[in-house]
């Protein structure tokens, strides 16, 4: 079980107010990724869960329990860090086994459930060996077993991926994925990389200023941003938006168009511009056009190769339907 | 002329002076502690001059392996030394974790702390011996005295009378004397020294991984049990280097042992030296390599315990 409900919550550090009133239901076994750009209040929310931080006011309730002033160690929840934290002098056993140490669990027991870890993470063979004598990928993984010998309630994850490079972040993105639908445990991921929030969660929040922008899907949030901050925010490229005349054609202050839902021709097209740069990823194109009168940049995306170079002109025409608009508060208009 | 030389011509001159500078003087006590050479002597005043028609082979050695003190000024180093080293690390690290939170007036205090090492040793001596541990003007005397006072006056108090009548009359304790002036020296140096244990145990303590300590609350680690499985095992090193310095140190401690008692009863090897050296300047250099000898096996011993340590 691990059902994590905020009521009213808040935190203040001083005068500063980081994370005004804010409510949230994570349901019991749901991946819920936290994603913000930096300072946003991810983290202190999710410290705030672990309770690393005491909340300011509101009530913090974990399987209906109010957990608010319980100590962080009895509120059941297992972290993984970003620097991954590991005990530098212990050997890969010894940090498995601390949790379980410091709650008295017998020696056999102990052996047990490590060998468990140590399999299901393929850490076998590094038992014996120090932090220091492993790699990136290596500590995040004993990290993990660290925290799952605990038998949490809820796995809390901070930006633990952030120090790999790019192909370990993409390999243990799986096997945490992999883990949760083993599992079946709560997990809260925070990140400040949209691409893993779009891959990972059951359940995206949106944070800003410590203000949920918005909690849906991935697929909800792609389709259906709720505002202009979490369209520009969820995609990747990021959404073109426009304001001015070309908005007022379609009654709003704002429209945005994905770059993926906009067609490229070289004759003809609603809106005319000069090809700047073009990225050419292979299976994708992502181009750069200059002086569309729209926006500085218009960001398109085409599906395989296209044969335009700098300073062509070519034409965009956004696909039916596919064009988001919103209002002069920056609210959704369906 | 290969690509060596050049650099090595350029490191000659220090190495050169290195050299003199450790050789001369080691080969001089050598050289001394082989012949009779006394500063004074009105019978055989050729023994005045230092001279190879002096030899003497073996005979300083003997006699101070013979004489009263040696044994005890080598027991009584190695006694010295290593009740500083605990009393400073113990001390050092308790502070350091105590200095190390956030309080107001942390700047002051740090300053405060740090202050005993600007102390010249034998001001230190002279402050300790005179104005603590004096048994009559000290702070000990007088505190000791209040004791006694405060027991005698409540003596005759109603319902607590009996218990104060069954306390003892207290002694102040006299440091100078010969059974207690190690211990005196122990706590001058230990007071002197101990800012500078936690000078550098301080500045480790600031490196330490904050999220290494919430990971282990998390892990449900008391805080004396991430004092004890985080901060000490990250301490392990400022520690060694610690004891190591301060074993170097006060090897040659002698300006307290001279304040405190003139050596009665309390001597280590430095201050035998210091004592031949008034006349006998064949024997105080025996002693000298005696000394060097000793010194070779503690930092042997120290380098086998904790150079591991520092290696890892």
């Amino acid at each position: 079980m691990g059902r994590i409900v905020l009521e009213n919550v808040t935190k203040s550090f001083g005068d500063v107010e980081v994370i005004p009133p804010l409510d949230l239901t994570i349901e019991d076994g749901e991946f819920a990724v936290f994603v913000g750009p930096s300072g946003c209040g991810k983290s202190t929310l999710l410290r705030l869960i672990a309770g690393l931080e005491d909340t300011s006011s509101g009530k913090i309730l974990i399987d209906d329990a109010d957990v608010t002033a319980v100590s962080p160690s009895k509120r059941g929840l297992a972290m993984v860090f970003q620097s991954y934290a590991l005990y530098p002098h212990m050997t890969v056993r010894k940090n498995i086994a601390f949790p379980m140490r410091m709650a008295g669990v017998s020696d056999a027991e102990q052996e047990k459930r490590i060998a468990a870890a140590a399999k299901a993470l393929n850490l076998t063979d590094y038992l014996d060996r120090k932090p220091g004598q492993l790699s990136g990928g290596q500590r995040q993984r004993v990290a993990i077993g660290r925290a799952i010998v605990r038998d949490p309630s809820a796995f809390l994850f901070d930006e633990p991926l952030s120090n790999l490079d790019a192909a370990l972040r993409v390999g243990m993105r799986l096997e945490i994925c992999e883990m949760h639908s083993r599992m079946e445990t709560t997990m809260i991921y925070v990140t400040h990389d949209q691409v893993e929030a779009m891959t990972m969660a059951d359940k995206i929040v949106v944070l800003q200023a410590g203000v949920i922008e918005q909690v849906g899907s991935p697929l909800d949030l792609y389709h259906k941003p709720r505002n202009v901050f979490v369209a520009g925010f969820i995609g990747s490229p990021r959404m073109n938006l426009f304001s001015g005349p070309e908005a007022a054609k379609h009654d709003a202050a704002t429209i945005g168009i994905r770059p993926e839902h906009t067609e490229v021709s070289t004759t003809e097209g609603t809106w005319k511009g000069i090809v700047g740069v073009a990225e050419h990823l292979g299976s994708d194109t992502f181009i750069h056009v200059h002086d569309t009168g729209l926006a500085d940049t218009v960001t398109v995306r085409i599906a395989g190769d296209i044969a335009v170079s700098h300073g062509d002109t070519v034409f965009l025409t956004p696909q039916a339907g596919q064009i988001h608009r919103f209002n002069a508060d920056g609210l959704r208009i369906d | 002329m290969s690509d060596r030389t050049l650099p090595r011509l350029l490191q000659t001159p220090a190495v050169v002076l290195l050299l003199i500078w450790m050789l001369v003087p080691l080969s001089m006590t050598l050289y001394f502690s082989f012949i009779r050479y006394v500063l004074n002597n009105l019978r055989r005043p050729e023994w005045t001059t230092p001279s190879l028609s002096n030899w003497r082979g073996f005979g300083n050695y003997e006699f101070v392996l013979k004489s009263k003190d040696f044994l005890f000024a080598i027991q009584n180093s190695l006694f010295i030394v290593c009740s500083i080293l605990i009393l400073t690390v113990i001390l050092g690290v308790l502070i350091a974790v105590l200095v190390n939170r956030t309080f107001p007036g942390r700047g002051i205090v740090r300053v405060l702390l740090i202050s005993p090492f600007f102390v010249m040793p034998a001001v230190n001596g002279v402050l300790w011996i005179n104005m603590l541990l004096d048994p009559v003007l000290g702070l000990q005397g007088l505190a000791v005295n209040g004791l006694n006072d405060l027991a005698a006056s409540l003596r005759d108090a109603p319902l607590i009378g009996w218990f104060f009548s069954l306390w003892p009359e207290f002694e102040p304790i006299s440091f100078r004397a010969t059974q207690t002036s190690a211990y005196a020296v122990i706590m001058m140096v230990t007071w002197q020294w101990t800012p500078f244990a936690v000078l550098i145990f301080m500045t480790s303590l600031q490196s330490e991984d904050q999220q290494q300590k919430e990971a282990a609350v998390l892990d449900g680690a008391s805080t004396w049990a991430q004092f004890r499985f985080l901060t000490v095992p990250h301490l392990g090193r400022p520690i060694a280097i610690v004891v190591m310095i301060q074993a170097i140190f006060h090897l040659s401690l002698y300006a307290e042992i001279e304040i405190v008692s003139r050596g009665n009863g309390n001597k280590n090897l430095p201050y035998l030296i210091g004592e031949f050296a008034n006349n006998n300047i064949g024997a105080a250099s025996a002693t000298g390599i005696f000394a060097v000898i000793l010194a070779n096996i503690v930092a042997i011993f120290l380098l086998r315990m904790i150079g591991k340590t520092l290696m890892e």
